[in-house]
């Protein structure tokens, strides 16, 4: 036990300074991905026009292939994608892509594809008499949307929502194959040097599992909040 | 950036063997990881205390640990312990296909479980005791009333399921098994050529994913064909 101390005589910090990247990975891919996934939802909200052909496109790839090898996609091409995209505008630039990058960018595009679907779904359940309202009401597009409408997409999104989070979190182990020094790779440096890696592996196993729990109960609340104005029958 | 069609053809019979093991490991994960998720939502629906919270933790470990923590575990992990290391279990734990077959069938199995147990509760009241009434016993209720129900509700998850259990076995070239991804990766570190020999996986891995999923919609029309469209 005395292996995950704190400080110089065991891997504790270490293991605490991966499950805090490995987190800050987690929030920031899954961020992303709600934002551009919001804007993807809105983007294709009409109809099956183009907009929408081209949304399906988008998630047929990003859905279609394992986020494993986006992460190496970036990773190793990143630099010269960005250079590739900056090029037509007369800019040059020199990066190197780091890990942290590269597994934030790919979690954000992949996740964005499955959060687009369940975030278009769920502004199409909403009642359509709740735009036909503020229409009639003349409400301001900036407060249709982010007053009326969204929060109550969110009400309907949240089961989805907290399962893709709980789905990403767990895909962000696969950045460690990237390099990245999260908890996965934090546990594998401590079990190869210490020859105990089935305590090491069960640590990080347990961090998972315990993160996982914790947001259901945190959701419920959320869930409440979000139900505050909805009438529930008398059982 | 720029796609290198004749190193994508020079390097197709790496990548589809690649793609061979990636197959080999889903369907044998399929195989073992679906009737074993079965059995453990019968532990999970059981009346009997020890066998419900059995099943409960089997789901929150094997669904709520990633699959690479899983592999490593198994791979890594238990080759400390004495008992497998130096018992006939190490006939078997030295391999690293049967290693990856393993945990990905502990992590499969869990999410089949609660799809299960999910499409069990979803079976109606009425259709049970219609069939308690006409006199089958209970475990003719079970297997010919309530199980092909379930599985019918349950398929559309399953099909999510499984889908992105195949894309995630690329985390298998972590222990030395040359799957897709580590195939592609091979020819990176060989090429240098960063978007090849990727997006000719990537495309490989599209196709496959696309199969299974006209497989799955064929299997769910079958299994729904006495439902007419009113």
């Amino acid at each position: 036990m005395e292996l995950l101390a704190l400080g110089d005589t065991g891997y504790g910090d270490e293991l605490l300074f991966g499950a805090w990247l490995t987190i800050k990975l987690a929030l920031y891919g899954f961020l992303l991905a709600l934002i551009f996934g919001l804007a993807l939802a809105v983007f294709s909200l009409k109809g099956k026009g183009p907009r929408w052909w081209l949304f399906r496109a988008y998630a047929s790839v990003f859905t279609g292939v394992p986020s494993l090898l986006i992460i190496f996609l970036f990773y190793f091409g990143g630099a010269e994608i960005v250079r590739g995209l900056l090029s037509p505008f007369g800019i040059s630039v020199k990066l190197d892509v780091s890990p942290f990058a590269a597994g934030v960018a790919a979690l954000a595009l992949v996740y964005a594809a499955y959060l687009g679907d369940l975030i278009r779904g769920a502004i199409l359940n909403v009642p359509k008499g709740q735009f036909e309202a503020c229409e009639a009401l003349s409400v301001p597009r900036r407060h249709l949307w982010f007053r009326i409408i969204l929060p109550q997409a969110l009400r309907l999104a949240l089961p989805g929502l907290v399962n893709t989070w709980i789905v990403l979190l767990k895909d962000t182990a696969l950045v460690s194959l990237a390099g990245l020094n999260d908890l996965i790779a934090q546990a594998k440096i401590a079990a190869g040097s210490t020859k105990e890696p089935f305590m090491f592996f069960t640590a990080a196993l347990v961090f998972f599992v315990l993160i996982s729990s914790l947001t259901l109960p945190l959701v419920r609340q959320i869930a409440l909040r979000l139900e505050r104005g909805q009438r529930r029958a008398g059982v | 950036m720029q796609f290198d069609f004749a190193l994508a053809y020079d390097n197709m019979p790496a990548l589809l063997s690649g793609a061979w093991m990636t197959l080999l490991v889903t369907f044998t994960v399929m195989a073992i990881g679906g009737p074993l998720g079965l059995l453990v939502s019968f532990a999970r629906m059981s009346r009997h205390r020890g066998l419900a919270l059995f099943g409960a933790a089997y789901v929150a470990i094997c669904r709520g640990a990633p699959s690479l923590i899983l592999l490593y575990l198994i791979y890594n992990g238990l080759a400390q312990l004495d008992l497998v290391r130096e018992g006939w279990l190490w006939l078997l734990f030295q391999h690293a296909f049967f290693c990856v077959v393993v945990a990905f069938s502990l992590n499969h199995s869990g999410y089949v479980v609660e799809i299960m147990r999910g499409g069990m509760e979803a079976v109606p009241a009425g259709l049970i005791e219609a069939a308690a009434a006409l006199g089958l016993s209970p475990r003719q209720v079970l297997w010919k009333v309530k199980l092909p129900m379930a599985i019918r509700y349950g398929m559309k998850a399953y099909q999510t399921e499984s889908l992105i259990f195949m894309k995630s076995t690329a985390a298998v070239s972590a222990v030395t098994l040359t799957d897709l991804t580590a195939a592609a990766n091979e020819i990176f570190y060989l090429t240098y050529d960063p978007f090849t020999p990727i997006l000719t996986a990537g495309f490989i891995y599209w196709v496959i994913n696309n199969a299974m999923r006209f497989g799955f919609e064929w299997l769910d029309r079958r299994l729904n064909r006495h439902l007419t469209l009113a």
